[in-house]
């Protein structure tokens, strides 16, 4: 056996185990998000499945709401709705946010921190009343595009305050003072950035855009039927979950699945307040 | 220090002048219909600027009151809503926070935390509300009884009608505020418990839990003010899902009322003052920790 098949690889640690189950987690509802139209046993918004408002059974595994629609099917299909428009959110904030706000940060003529104090001021509004008044302006529809518009400023001020950290640190010092263009250090801060942050970036955002697209969906400004996701499927479960609790468990359950594995996929860190 | 606090209140000012141009934004459409050009939403952004160095900050469409007036009758209730919020998620949060990053064990068991935090803020206000109906039998209590009026009346009925009213709202604003400041601890005590000058005390003989008390404490603190304006910004998110799920005649609830029928002067007041408070609540997290900071360097 050679000296190199003697090194034991490293243990992976702790923060690598849980991105880990994080991305199996994210695959897994890819997965089931891609196949939901094969995997439900009916399609999305077929009521009279069942009867109305049956518990959970071997039949009707999530049960039935009070137009008799199978909850699971209808989990599922409103899941597929969630994440789609939850994953289109999440690269807005990551290109508006997170590379626009790298890109400003080189910007000349003070222009850079003009939009740093832009991004600051739309930063300390709640990013969910942010979406509301986005929304309020322009159309329900276009409530992914504009969620992830207001989780987009925090992510935009932490994209600028790293690349003014690079800016002046002692390669940027060093390339300049070799005589490498401001352009060619730019790309090259943006390509290892690119490669070191983007997976966690985008899944944090993911969590981020999940939690207020289903929030402005639950508080009634956001997806309108027969598109139902996981938010509007928990409002309209309202009247009834009292006595029949698999009406808003079910959904709720599978809500907070996809903002955990986003989480863990982006290593715990919570950067985007919700 | 001074300098330091000048500069961070020349931040303040500019982040409120920003916070004041966007109210002026929303409010100014409330003069220009769609159809009329840019042109006339210019004219009205500056009227809207001038009158609010006058204090006026519009007429609310629907009410035909003055937009502060309409603001200032739902206020009291959102900052009871914030203030109790805000206690609970202490209680909450920061014995979470230490415990969760006492050791290598307990820091590996942070993330089943997650497993609660990644319930949204209105799932978990639509759980506490089943709970409150199927199991604690609290059905019927008209929210609007303010729980500050009811402890200065000194009545223990008021008190107690008062406190099951604002119990679950409070808890569903503190749940938030605590997975917040949790967080923040974790990543301050994370931070500081890394340094180096850890080891060379322990060199020098001083135990653990002096080196805990006298050098990480203060660190820790300093961490948890500095994310201030992150924790404040998540309370004020959690208290307009709170609000709308107990029906609590807030100022958030105003807020989506007023979005849902275009009362853009009352929404421009609003995030006027939601963005004001995230400032304050950050400058005063800055100021603490610098101020926490000087204190120790001088002792």
């Amino acid at each position: 056996m050679s000296a190199a098949g003697e090194i034991a690889a490293p243990a992976p640690s702790l923060r690598t185990i849980i991105r880990g189950a994080g991305f199996i987690g994210l695959g897994a509802i890819g997965v089931a998000v891609g196949l939901a139209d094969v995997l439900t046993r009916a399609p999305a918004n077929a009521e009279n499945v069942g009867p109305p408002l049956l518990a959970p059974s071997l039949q009707f595994p999530f049960g039935t709401d009070i137009l008799g629609r199978d909850m699971a099917s209808e989990t599922l299909h409103a899941l597929a709705v969630t994440a789609t428009a939850a994953g289109f959110g999440a690269l807005v904030t990551v290109i508006v946010g997170g590379l626009l706000g790298f890109l400003a940060a080189r910007l000349p003529w003070g222009l850079g921190l003009f939009t740093r104090w832009i991004a600051g001021v739309l930063g300390a509004v709640p990013a969910l009343f942010l979406a509301i008044l986005l929304i309020g302006l322009t159309a329900r529809g276009l409530a992914p595009l504009v969620a992830g518009l207001a989780a987009a400023p925090l992510a935009f001020a932490r994209a600028f305050d790293r690349a003014r950290e690079l800016g002046l640190s002692r390669h940027a010092e060093f390339a300049r003072a070799t005589g490498i263009s401001s352009n060619a250090l730019l790309r090259r801060d943006l390509a290892y950035e690119f490669r070191d942050t983007f997976l966690v970036n985008a899944t944090r955002a993911l969590a981020a855009v999940a939690i207020i697209l289903s929030t402005v969906s639950f508080l009634g400004f956001g997806a309108t039927p027969p598109h139902r996701d996981l938010g509007l499927m928990i409002a309209a479960a309202r009247d009834t979950y009292f006595d029949h609790w698999w009406t808003a468990t079910f959904p709720a359950a599978a809500l907070a699945l996809l903002i955990l594995c986003a989480r863990l996929a982006a290593a715990l860190d919570e950067g985007e307040r919700p | 220090m001074w300098r330091f606090g000048l500069r961070q209140a020349g931040r303040l000012a500019l982040g409120l002048l920003g916070a004041i141009i966007l109210a002026a934004l929303v409010s100014a459409l409330s003069d220009v219909g769609r159809t009329q050009g840019a042109s006339a939403y210019a004219g009205a952004i500056l009227a809207h600027l001038m009158s609010m160095g006058r204090f006026d900050f519009g007429t609310s469409s629907i009410s035909n009151a003055p937009a502060w007036t309409e603001l200032a009758r739902r206020l009291p209730a959102t900052l009871e809503l914030l203030g109790f919020g805000a206690l609970i998620a202490v209680v909450i949060g920061a014995p979470v926070g230490l415990l969760l990053s006492a050791g290598r064990v307990l820091r590996a068991g942070a993330p089943l935390i997650q497993i609660v935090a990644a319930a949204p803020v209105f799932c978990a206000g639509l759980g506490l509300l089943w709970v409150s109906e199927r199991v604690l039998h609290w059905t019927g209590a008209a929210p609007g009884v303010s729980l500050l009026a009811a402890l200065e009346s000194g009545n223990p009925d008021m008190v107690a009608a008062a406190l099951r009213v604002v119990a679950l709202p409070a808890l569903t604003v503190g749940a938030a505020g605590a997975a917040s400041i949790q967080l923040a601890l974790r990543r301050a005590i994370g931070r500081a418990a890394g340094e180096p000058y850890r080891r060379g005390l322990q060199a020098m003989g001083l135990g653990r839990l002096e080196i805990d008390l006298v050098y990480l404490f203060p660190e820790v603190v300093s961490g948890l003010l500095q994310s201030l304006g992150e924790v404040a910004s998540s309370l004020l998110a959690a208290t307009a899902v709170a609000e709308w799920v107990f029906a609590w005649p807030g100022a958030a609830n105003l807020f989506l009322k007023s979005v849902a029928l275009q009362d853009w002067s009352v929404v421009g007041l609003v995030l006027l003052v939601f963005a004001s408070l995230t400032m304050a609540a950050e400058f005063l997290g800055v100021m603490g920790a610098r101020l926490l900071a000087e204190t120790e360097r001088a002792t």
